[in-house]
């Protein structure tokens, strides 16, 4: 089977961090892409509002620098014997 | 005796034994079809049937499983009743049921933590250890448009306190989504106030990670017991057992000790990574919106056992009605039911299947003025309350609370602006509900919609129409004849 072209850009995030996820296990029907940044994922067969950047729409958008700011649910307790 | 269903595929031939399946063999794409599938049939209909899809694009011998509870007939089946059993005779034989709480489950094979024998659970057929690929494994698919990615939302996931492994009352059984983030790597939310959180607090405590084993393509008790609100050390196998009638069936599974489903299509064991978070979703919720872009834990998948070609079940959510909203209506009223019941004798039912309970109808036989109220305001600080139960309707013990024509009438021609509204300002509520602000707070607000009694003397409600004598014999002869 010939390798995948991997997009250059997670249409989410607009990252380049994009690898291979998996490929469909009859050969050749589909691949699937996931995002190393915001950890989006999408088939190739999927319609273009869930595959294609310019397509994605802002109220879904994420910007990577937002990311590390994201609430963090549950938060991480203090270890017993007082080790963070 | 009840019967109670072996596993998934035992329950989907009785649907179909009952008209309750529909199979389809051509050639369908995961997206954005599955999903579209299963949000239409409950478009269509609340009697709807179960959908299996036969061949899944890409896959030689995959099959997806959706909409298994998504109707009140299959609801009815799942309890072992007629599938023409009227909701409100569900809900007391939920009820009554329950009451039999703790039902002692059955547990098949015997063997320790660790240990390689086998024992007869179908999903021991084949073991994974080595380049685990769970999209090939089950053809893993988006649900809703703008989903993070593809998710796994009605597996039965276990867990244990790790301040005290050995217990089987505080062991958890819980729906949870879980993203798909990976090959063999999971995203999951655990909210604090469920039992896994508990659990994972207590083990990045102790600076650990948390075993976790999740269970995918269960018969359908067990997944309806595993989203019912029930208390930190009731054992969510001994309910299901109550609920179906009969012991539940459990195995162990090998790697993490945990109690599973005897009858699972598949079994994922593996660890929360203790002090991890990573982006999370967002994800369409049984809201209606979509939640997440919250950083959130991740598991590290180390086996997984499945049977020979499994079936992928899996549930629609999103605006409701979806089978998610048939498989919390009951397993959320019935709790409430019982912990009222437990103050106030007075309750008839309780009808708290609007949004997983975010808007509530109780049906209740008031004491003296003032009583409706009160037990209004009691529905919101039961456990289950303090994150739902946004509005309470509460109507007299002679309207069913399942027949909204009822309920509306009760609020139409009983309920008083000026008397009868009860506000309460800046109460708890679960953050996923889009109008708290901040998200976890929001005022709520109790309806009276019960005739006035003493010593409040209001209304005009002395001559109230009743049905003509005999209606009752007409109603059954006009049934039968409509048979
Ligand atoms: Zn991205």
């Amino acid at each position: 089977m010939t390798a995948p072209k991997i997009p250059d850009t997670c249409p989410r995030c607009d990252s380049h961090d994009v690898s291979l996820l998996t490929a469909s296990p009859v050969p050749g029907r589909w691949f699937m892409y996931a995002c190393g940044v915001c950890f989006y994922s999408w088939r190739s067969t999927e319609p273009g509002y869930a595959t294609d950047p310019a397509a994605y729409p802002a109220a879904f958008k994420i910007d990577p620098t937002d990311i590390p700011k994201m609430l963090v649910v549950p938060s991480i307790p203090t270890r017993r014997g007082g080790t963070p | 005796m009840i019967m109670a269903y072996a596993d998934l595929r035992d329950f989907l031939a009785a649907l179909d034994r009952n008209g309750q399946l529909l199979r389809f063999t051509d050639p369908v794409p995961l997206e954005p079809d599955l999903g579209a599938a299963a949000r239409a049939v409950s478009n269509v209909t609340d009697r709807g049937p179960a959908l299996l899809f036969e061949d899944i694009d890409g896959y030689e011998r995959a099959r997806v499983a959706l909409n298994v509870v998504g109707s009140w007939p299959n609801h009815a089946l799942m309890l072992g009743l007629d599938k023409d059993t009227s909701l409100k005779e569900q809900f007391f034989a939920f009820a009554r049921r329950a009451d039999a709480f703790p039902v002692e489950a059955e547990r098949v094979g015997t063997e320790r933590v660790g240990t390689e024998r086998a024992d007869d659970a179908p999903w021991r057929e084949h073991a994974v250890e080595t380049d685990i690929n769970l999209f090939h494994l089950l053809p893993l698919f988006r649900l809703n448009r703008y989903d993070a990615g593809s998710y796994i939302d009605k597996a039965a996931v276990v867990t244990r306190d790790p301040d005290d492994p050995e217990n089987f009352d505080t062991q958890n059984v819980g729906i949870y989504r879980i993203q798909v983030k990976g090959t063999d790597r999971l995203g999951i939310q655990p909210v604090p106030a469920h039992d896994i959180g508990i659990h994972l607090r207590k083990a990045e405590e102790r600076g650990e990670n948390l075993p976790i084993a999740i269970a995918i393509g269960n018969e359908p008790v067990i997944t309806t017991i595993a989203g019912m609100p029930l208390a930190y050390d009731e054992s969510e196998n001994e309910m299901a057992g109550a609920v179906q009638g009969a012991p539940y069936r459990i195995a162990r599974a090998p790697l993490t000790g945990m109690d599973v489903p005897w009858g699972a299509e598949v079994v994922i064991e593996g660890e929360i990574i203790g002090g991890v978070r990573e982006i999370e979703g967002p994800f369409g919720e049984f809201t209606g919106f979509y939640s997440g872009g919250r950083r959130q834990p991740v598991i590290a998948v180390h086996r997984v056992h499945h049977r020979t070609d499994p079936i992928f079940e899996h549930l629609y959510l999103g605006r409701p009605w979806a089978e998610l909203d048939y498989t919390v209506a009951l397993n959320t009223s019935v709790p409430l039911y019982r912990q009222l019941k437990q103050d106030y004798p007075e309750v008839v039912a309780v009808n708290a299947m609007y949004t997983h309970g975010l808007l509530g109808i109780i049906s209740v036989r008031p004491r003296y003025g003032g009583f409706a109220k009160a037990v209004g305001v009691r529905a919101m600080t039961t456990p289950h309350g303090l994150g739902y139960c946004k509005v309470i309707i509460v109507v007299d013990d002679t309207v069913d609370p399942f027949n909204l024509a009822q309920v509306m009438w009760s609020l139409s021609v009983k309920f008083h602006p000026a008397h009868d509204l009860v506000v309460l300002p800046d109460l708890s509520i679960l953050p996923l509900d889009p109008s708290s602000e901040p998200p976890g707070i929001s005022h709520k607000v109790v309806l009276d919609a019960t005739t006035p009694i003493a010593p409040e003397q209001r209304g005009h409600f002395s001559q109230e129409v009743d049905q003509p004598a005999g209606t009752q014999e007409w109603e059954n002869r006009i049934k039968r004849l409509l048979t």
